[in-house]
């Protein structure tokens, strides 16, 4: 224990006994009748309990953030139960898919300028079909607790006020990802290649065929990852809200379907050995800091919320 | 460490509020201290407590219709017997509307920030920051910020693989500083009670500007000979969206996300032949310009001074 924290007990100490034992002037003949308009109020009078006790069903849109090669929207719900105002748990599931991911910037430079040779066929077999190698977010879903700290209201232009809260929540997510399926058995190597080169036209074209064939495959897996982040409801009824919302869930995935194992940036062998090691395998997967962004709109039952007195 | 310094705080709150306990049971508020709030008492309060309006603006209670009317019924408890616990009574006052916390007109405010880019995946623009407003009302101020990147920025491992995958030139910008003239609104304001305890007051606020960016290429493409220096270029609207949270009246917490716009010339993909070539510093740079948007993210805090102000119209 520190001379700080000594100093804080001692003079919590000195105060406490000063409170008992110094008897306080005229106190002991008083009667204290609280007779103003305040009289006896609580904190904060006639406050909507919009939480406790509730169910809430949220259908939510959101969009990845930060992305390097694929933007992911999601379309989900997220239902949850607070067993305090200040307290809940959610579930929720949110729906990506091919359908709803969009190529960055990078993917279509890749695809427009990329280079291919030898060296990096397992790479890039063919820099006109990269998007097919890209890791997508198929699904993400999870569990989380949710804690609301802050609940107050906000005014806009000084005109329209709503109720508004500020939560935060920590959980586990499940994300179901498409990464490029494993290549171990030589194929699309440099060493392959040149073989097939060497041998004539005709062994180079059925080579290279099954390296290009190579990017269409995808293996889908899931991955865990904690999940938090922080939102903000407003509430526009006694039982609807409308919520914005910052999720994380970093997690180890391939984004790219290349081969990363090997050399990092420092040009340092790493633990996976020399770069290249001509497999795409888990030893590719990069750390991601994987965030999005999310609009709901929150429904509460039952409809009507307790208001306190 | 910690735990020792829990348990020194709650031995400190428990000791406050037994002390404080002890005291409440001697506080006393009436009739006759409420007037003296607004200076027309002739008998001196026993416990010599004042309303909030008597400490902060010297407001009189006249005219403040709760506080009459709570005040009519205070009589009668006086006329109590003198034999045995004399009752006291409370009349408090509460007004219809509120002062607003922290008033910002006529104050400057100082902004010490730290900011990262959010958009850039080959380079993180991180920054140090400093701002400063002046507040020509409540919700409208003007002021100039500046944000120092060189030294601070680091390039990511996505700007090596993809250059090694795809045989990819990306080629990033280096910044070294950009500064903004400012306006500041503020549209959206309210409060938050934390476990119905304490209150915090925020605000939003949105700002617009006109500045410069201090940038160069970073040579990725043929770095044997070309090199750049830093150009400032013209950077416009600047547009930001930002938080701000109050902790006390002169000091707050903020989190703000801005936008950059300014054009930039990357480097040329194309080489020339020969030395002579591509030693010439005309062919270094793309002849047309690129739209860049430089996406900031920055916490920080603000400091108003003066550090106290005063209230124009009573409470």
């Amino acid at each position: 224990m520190n001379t700080a924290s000594r100093w804080l007990i001692a003079l919590g100490l000195v105060l406490a006994t000063a409170g008992i034992l110094i008897d306080p002037p005229h106190a002991e003949a008083q009667e204290v009748q609280v007779t103003g308009p305040l009289a006896g109020a609580p904190a904060v009078r006639k406050m909507r309990i919009y939480r406790a006790g509730r169910f809430q069903i949220q259908p939510e849109f959101g969009a990845t953030l930060v992305d390097e090669f694929s933007r992911t929207l999601m379309i989900g719900a997220q239902i949850g139960y607070h067993f305090t105002d200040w307290l809940g748990v959610h579930a929720f599931f949110d729906y990506g898919g091919d359908l709803l991911s969009l190529n960055t910037d990078l993917t279509d430079q890749v695809e427009s300028t990329g280079q291919r040779t030898d060296n990096n066929a397992l790479s890039l077999p063919d820099p006109a079909g990269f998007d097919k190698q890209i890791g997508r977010i198929n699904f993400l879903t999870g569990i989380q607790a949710t804690f609301i700290p802050l609940r107050g209201k906000l005014a806009m232009f000084q005109a329209l006020f709503v109720d508004t809260d500020f939560y935060l929540f920590a959980g586990v997510a499940f994300a179901s990802v498409k990464e490029r399926a494993d290549i171990k058995d030589g194929t699309c190597t440099a060493a392959t290649l040149r073989r097939a080169r060497d041998m004539g036209a005709g062994a180079f074209d059925t080579a290279n065929r099954e390296c290009i064939a190579t990017q269409d495959q995808t293996a889908t897996r899931l991955a865990i990852a904690p999940t938090f982040g922080v939102g903000l409801s407003m509430y526009f009824t006694d039982y609807v809200a409308m919520t914005l919302e910052w999720r994380a869930f970093p997690f180890k995935w391939n984004t790219s379907g290349t081969d990363e194992g090997g050399m990092n940036k420092g040009r340092d062998p790493d633990k996976n050995g020399p770069f290249p090691d001509e497999q795409i395998d888990a030893s590719d997967r990069t750390s991601q800091f994987n965030q999005m962004f999310k609009l709901g709109f929150a429904f509460y039952l039952p409809y009507k919320g307790k208001i306190t007195k | 460490m910690t735990k020792s310094r829990i348990v020194a705080w709650l031995v400190l709150a428990l000791g406050t509020q037994v002390s404080a306990l002890a005291a409440a049971e001697d506080m006393s508020f009436d009739l006759e201290e409420t007037e003296k709030a607004g200076g027309e008492a002739k008998v001196e309060a026993e416990g010599g407590a004042e309303g909030e309006a008597g400490a902060e603006g010297g407001a009189s209670a006249e005219g403040d219709l709760i506080g009459d009317l709570a005040s009519e019924d205070a009589t009668q408890p006086n006329a109590a017997p003198d034999s045995g616990p004399k009752p006291t009574e409370v009349s408090e006052e509460i007004y219809a509307v509120q002062q607003v916390y922290a008033l910002r007109n006529n104050r400057i405010e100082l902004m010490p920030s730290f900011g990262f880019s959010l958009n850039d995946p080959f380079v993180s623009h991180n920054n140090v920051g400093v701002g400063l407003n002046y507040w020509i009302t409540n919700v409208l101020a003007v002021g100039a910020n500046m944000n120092w990147y060189q030294g601070l920025e680091s390039e990511s491992e996505l700007n090596f693989h993809v250059r090694r995958s795809a045989r990819l030139a990306t080629r990033p910008t280096e910044f070294q500083f950009g500064a903004s003239l400012n306006m500041t609104y503020v549209p959206v304001y309210g409060k938050f009670a934390m476990f119905e305890r304490y209150i915090f007051q925020w605000d939003a606020y949105l700002m617009g500007g006109i500045g410069i960016m201090k940038t160069r290429p970073v040579p990725v493409v043929d770095p044997t000979y070309r090199s750049f220096d830093y150009t400032y270029k013209l950077s416009i609207l600047n547009p930001a969206l930002g938080l701000r949270v109050f902790l006390t009246k002169w000091l707050t917490v903020f989190a703000e996300m801005r936008v950059y716009p300014y054009l930039e010339k990357l480097e040329n993909l194309r080489v020339g032949l020969g030395e002579e070539k591509r030693a010439n510093k005309k062919a270094w740079l793309d002849s047309s310009s690129t739209l860049v948007f430089n996406v900031v993210a920055s916490v920080g805090m603000t400091i108003y001074f003066p550090f106290t102000f005063d209230y124009k119209l009573p409470k």
